[in-house]
């Protein structure tokens, strides 16, 4: 087993039965003074950090939850959520 | 009046000996040679409905409260209700007779798109050993539950009705797969001469 994540539901189980839901941006921005290039920006790009980032993910194969974990991408591990002050830092 | 005929999912490569049409299935009661087990039942017929609602703990069906926590099952005059997250749950009716939908928008039908299968005996678990990941013999949870997740790469269901004397376990998936999953539970209990059984075995064992 290359990869495991903790599903708030099932526990922690192979990678494989999750789909990838993009990085976590954030609630959906307001409406107001919502322009194409802004709703551009927060549907398409993305940061790609090198580090921790907080992800969603989907248990496809078991209970048909959406969560999120946070994940270092140079390891492709999930770890535990980090410090506040470090948190600050994540996407 | 037009009648459609339901067909199972699961064939078995065993004669049948005793067979009833019931809601338009032909359910197997009794096969040939069925032996001393451990036993692979079809029960695909078993009424099965997906429960959705924001707010599912208020709902009860047939007199059963939905429980609390994802996982945790309840079995109660041959109703199973299990929960499956914060919003949905399943509930089968595993009695003879088959019962109504409850006239409540929460409920879906769900017995044509699903397969359901009963594998009962000492060797059960042993026989899930080989088809999943999935542990079914983690001391700190108690009989009946439910655990999703790939068996055999198949997204399924399975339910630990009962852990002991003989241990009774059901496995549901989607029944486009019917085929391939019998191949590959009849596969996993050929160590242990498993064979099928009619659904007459089912109830004796309740």
């Amino acid at each position: 087993m290359s990869r495991t994540i903790t599903c708030p539901v099932c526990g922690r189980r192979n990678g494989y039965e999750f789909r990838f839901g993009g990085e976590d941006k954030g609630p959906r921005p307001e409406e107001e003074g919502m322009s194409p290039e802004k709703w551009f920006e927060y549907t398409h790009l993305n940061d790609c950090k090198a580090g921790i980032r907080k992800e969603w993910w989907f248990h496809r194969d078991g209970c048909g939850v959406w969560f999120t974990i946070f994940r270092d991408t140079a390891s492709n591990r999930e770890v535990v959520r980090p410090p506040e002050r470090e948190l600050e830092a994540v996407p | 009046m037009i009648i459609y005929q339901r067909r199972s999912p699961v064939v078995f490569p065993s004669r049948p000996l005793k067979t009833d049409i019931r809601d338009n299935w032909t359910v197997v009661l009794e096969y040939a040679d069925e032996g001393d087990g451990p036993y692979v039942i079809d029960l695909s017929h078993k009424v099965k409905w997906d429960v959705q609602s924001a707010d599912i703990s208020n709902i009860k069906p047939f007199g059963l409260t939905i429980p609390e926590k994802p996982g945790e099952c309840l079995f109660k005059n041959s109703v199973l209700a299990g929960r499956l997250n914060r919003t949905q749950a399943m509930v089968w009716d595993l009695s003879e007779t088959p019962s109504e939908t409850p006239d409540q928008n929460s409920f879906t039908d769900v017995t044509e798109a699903q397969l359901l299968m009963a594998i009962v005996g000492r060797e059960a678990s042993q026989i899930f050993e080989k088809l999943t990941a999935l542990d079914f013999n983690d001391p700190g949870k108690k009989s009946p539950y439910v655990l999703q997740g790939p068996v055999s790469h198949v997204p399924s269901r399975v339910v630990s009705l009962r852990s002991s004397e003989p241990p009774v376990f059901l496995l549901s998936c989607s029944r486009g797969y019917g085929h391939s999953m019998v191949e590959a539970v009849l596969d996993a209990g050929r160590e242990w001469d498993m064979t099928a059984a009619g659904e007459n075995m089912f109830l004796s064992f309740f």
